[in-house]
């Protein structure tokens, strides 16, 4: 086992990556040998609606992850973009375009605002993505007059946002969130924002002394974090059409076991955008075979709560041995 | 003085690659205040926690109250009247003064506790030593010397026999110092045998009986304090003995060029209108004992801490440091002492910390220009002689030698001109030391200017260039090397406060 750690293609995948791959795969065995008809086209295309939106939660909440934060925001704050967007594009008729912009901007502003409290009025992130969450929540009601907001069909006018997340059975979606994986993968471990959000995830009091302006880094990461969450709306809105005021908190929990279970870890410093991608697989995956199994939601929130702190256990008592 | 209460013989006690205690003598009698001297890193602590149960010695013997006795922890030490008064007070803040003096084993009623009881506990407690503090006062509300008289009283609620007094007066003011001579005459009348363990001669001479001095491990001597002289004590102290080479004269020019000087900076309480001067070449040694403040002038001079005034100049330019960024952008570098917290980030290779300051150097564009990163780190570990596999390895994976040298890459790949080492050899072994040694002089014949803080009056002596005393946070006094004696160093550094 130590020798194959060390083959260089096994070394360069990641380890505990292909694991989880396999982990993956198995459970994708399971369900098709429990369910009839698992196996095949449509399961897999309706999975993908929710590893799309799912997915950019996932990796934004890797970034302040990795600077040893935390955002219990990002679910209602998704749903708040694709409201306050949703209710604008329908009400004030704006352009398609410039509503989905605006679905960003506001996960970008949500963003800003969870970064500048941790960063500059040291707040923890836990307290404030709470209050943010409350927030985001809020502020969609008051502003939708808490109405459902209902997005274009695919034939109405402004319909062709949903070629984001396909045209006809060509998943672009999925395309667009793994380009998106490699662009996150790259800023984290070939940039300096990605640099400096791990050194201070890792060691905050270092890398400040070492002259660098961990404030506007750990800000930086949180933007990101926001940025991808406004960006998930859209595909939210382009897979679901509706959405509904006051929702939203379960994503947090699914996206950050999402990122747990790839091998970020809770303490900060150490993040693996590869391992979100699978872990964001395996929850949809989930998702997908509890409810074709005829399971309720809860269940699934039962499964996914397990599977967060398994994975933090296992990052916790992987640290303690190396210690 | 009474009979011997407590008596440690031979003791010895190894860590890796220290031997910390080279059979050690030590006794105290009853009703007597028995100092324990020597410098940092002498093995006075060491002692204390051997008797205490927290360190396991590896041989001699402990006789206490006329049997041999091996304590395993300090709560075993405690139950039995051996009690440490720490330098750092071991109190919970959001408590009162009766619920820390009775933490733990509060009296009981019912399934409740007995707050009636133990405040009037506390009370009779506090008249028996006739100190004025209401017990139902909350800890944090209390001055630091209240808060100590605090941990005396609950020391003696434990019925204790021995106390150790660890550096005691570090954070008292005059007049709390001479409440706690009080305290600890009325001790010595009760029979308790004293350990007193301080740095301040004055303070010996007024409230001990017997000093005893150690030095590197080992026992030095025991003398009766009115037969001895402040001299005699520092003389023990330093040893007559540098076996390492001092340097004879300074190796900087005296016309050498001002790159730094330091105008009445103030900062915090440890930090009182230092002012001094760094030229370009030199190695400026700032000697003294712990908690002198040293540390805390080269963090509020980097901007690592907040500062309440002072003026700082670089080259002779008026500069305003109000950030490690701005410290950096003016070129200096900080190895701090505590390099695992303040130093290395241990969670990531060695070729990220050594471009961690001067990252702006490796982009290409948006990209950190990773072959670049690889080189420059692999350059410095030829240089340094770093001992790693290669330079993506984890520094946490690198012994404490090699963790330092990843820091002083990281200051040289950003080519800083004025360095403050914080301390650069503690932990770390001989062979690693001279190593360091000899690139902080080839640094400074490059041309770059140091600042060395350290304890080891060995390494100041034969470092320096120049010397710079602290005592207190304020600076007593400079030496040129020429001059330097450990004897004149330690004088200054433990020179009485009125």
């Amino acid at each position: 086992m130590g020798k194959l750690k060390q083959n260089p293609i096994i070394k360069q995948l990641g380890f505990n990556r292909i694991i989880l791959f396999l982990v993956m795969l198995f459970i994708y065995l399971i369900f098709c040998v429990l369910i009839p008809n698992f196996l095949g086209l449509s399961h897999v295309m309706s999975m993908l609606n929710y590893v799309c939106f799912l997915g950019f939660l996932a990796l934004g909440v890797t970034f302040v992850i990795a600077t040893g934060g935390i955002d219990f925001s990002i679910g209602p704050v998704m749903f708040c973009c694709a409201l306050i967007s949703g209710y604008t594009l329908n009400q004030h008729g704006v352009p398609m375009a410039a509503a989905l912009v605006i679905c960003i901007l506001v996960g970008t502003l949500f963003g800003g605002f969870n970064g500048y409290m941790v960063a500059y009025w040291d707040v923890p992130p836990f307290i404030i993505s709470m209050a943010s969450m409350n927030i985001a929540k809020g502020l969609a009601s008051v502003y939708t007059k808490t109405t459902t907001v209902s997005w274009p069909q695919s034939a109405d006018p402004g319909g062709w946002f949903r070629n984001f997340l396909k045209v006809g059975n060509v998943p672009v979606g999925l395309i667009i969130f793994l380009i998106a994986a490699v662009v996150c993968s790259v800023i984290l471990n070939n940039t300096k924002p990605g640099r400096y959000i791990l050194g201070l995830g890792s060691n905050r009091e270092a890398v400040r002394l070492s002259g660098v302006n961990t404030k506007k880094w750990e800000m930086i990461a949180y933007i990101i974090c926001g940025t991808l969450a406004g960006i998930a709306a859209i595909f939210f809105a382009a897979a679901y059409s509706t959405v509904q005021p006051g929702y939203g908190d379960q994503y947090n929990n699914e996206a950050i076991a999402a990122c747990v279970m790839g091998g970020t870890s809770m303490i900060g410093g150490l993040a693996s955008i590869g391992g979100t991608v699978i872990g964001t697989l395996i929850i949809a995956l989930i998702q997908e075979g509890i409810l074709a199994m005829k399971l309720t939601k809860d269940v699934q929130l039962i499964i996914t709560a397990i599977i967060v702190i398994a994975a933090v256990y296992i990052d916790v008592s992987a640290r303690r041995r190396k210690n | 003085m009474g009979e011997v209460i407590l008596e440690m013989k031979q003791i010895d006690k190894s860590f890796p690659g220290v031997h910390a205690l080279d059979h050690v003598d030590f006794n105290v009698r009853r009703g007597e205040v028995h100092a324990l001297m020597g410098e940092n890193g002498a093995g006075k602590s060491t002692l204390m926690k051997v008797l205490t149960g927290i360190y396991k010695k590896d041989s001699g013997s402990i006789i206490y109250e006329g049997k041999e006795t091996e304590f395993h922890n300090a709560k075993e030490a405690q139950d039995a009247g051996v009690i440490i008064v720490h330098q750092e007070l071991n109190m919970v803040g959001d408590l009162t003064v009766a619920q820390n003096i009775f933490l733990g084993r509060e009296p009981r009623k019912g399934l409740g506790i007995d707050d009636k009881k133990m405040i009037k506990d506390s009370r009779e407690l506090f008249d028996h030593l006739k100190i004025e503090i209401d017990p139902m006062e909350k800890m944090s509300d209390l001055t630091v010397g209240k808060q100590q008289m605090c941990e005396i009283a609950k020391a003696i609620s434990h019925d204790a026999k021995v106390i150790i007094f660890d550096e005691p007066s570090a954070a008292l003011t005059e007049k709390e110092i001479e409440d706690l001579f009080i305290i600890i005459r009325d001790l010595k009348k009760r029979q308790l045998g004293i350990v007193y363990i301080s740095h301040r001669m004055d303070e010996i001479k007024q409230i001990t009986d017997r000093v005893t001095v150690m030095r590197d491990g080992t026992y030095i001597g025991t003398l009766m304090t009115k037969e001895s002289t402040k001299d005699e004590i520092i003389n023990m102290m330093v040893g007559r003995i540098i076996y390492e080479d001092p340097k004879q004269q300074s190796a900087c020019p005296p016309d050498a060029p001002i790159v730094l000087k330091v105008e009445n900076l103030n900062a915090g309480k440890m930090v009182k209108n230092v002012s001094f001067e760094l030229r370009k070449g030199e190695i400026l040694g700032f000697s003294g004992l712990m908690g002198a403040g040293r540390t805390e002038t080269a963090r509020a001079l980097f901007g690592a801490d907040p500062k309440q005034s002072g003026t700082i100049y670089i080259n002779g330019e008026k500069v305003d440091i109000k950030s490690p960024q701005d410290a950096v952008k003016y070129g200096i570098g900080y190895l701090s002492e505590d390099r695992k917290r303040y130093g290395v980030v241990v969670g990531r290779s060695v070729a990220e910390n050594t471009t961690m300051a001067c990252l702006d150097n490796y982009l290409k564009g948006f990209l950190i220009n990773k072959r670049a990163e690889k080189n420059v780190s692999d350059e410095y570990i030829k240089r340094l002689a770093t001992k790693t596999p290669n330079s993506e390895e984890l520094v946490m994976n690198l012994s404490g030698g090699n963790q330092q040298k990843v820091v002083i890459a990281k200051w040289l790949a950003r080519d800083c001109d004025i360095l403050i080492f914080d301390e650069p050899t503690r932990g770390i072994d001989v062979g690693a030391k001279n190593e360091i040694y000899k690139l902080m002089n080839q640094l400074v014949s490059e041309g770059k200017s140091i600042i060395m803080i350290s304890s080891e009056m060995t390494e100041i002596l034969r470092m320096s260039d120049r010397i710079v005393v602290m005592c207190e946070g304020e600076i007593k006094g400079e030496i040129d090397i020429s001059e330097a004696t450990s004897e004149n160093i330690m004088d200054k550094a433990t020179r009485n406060i009125s």
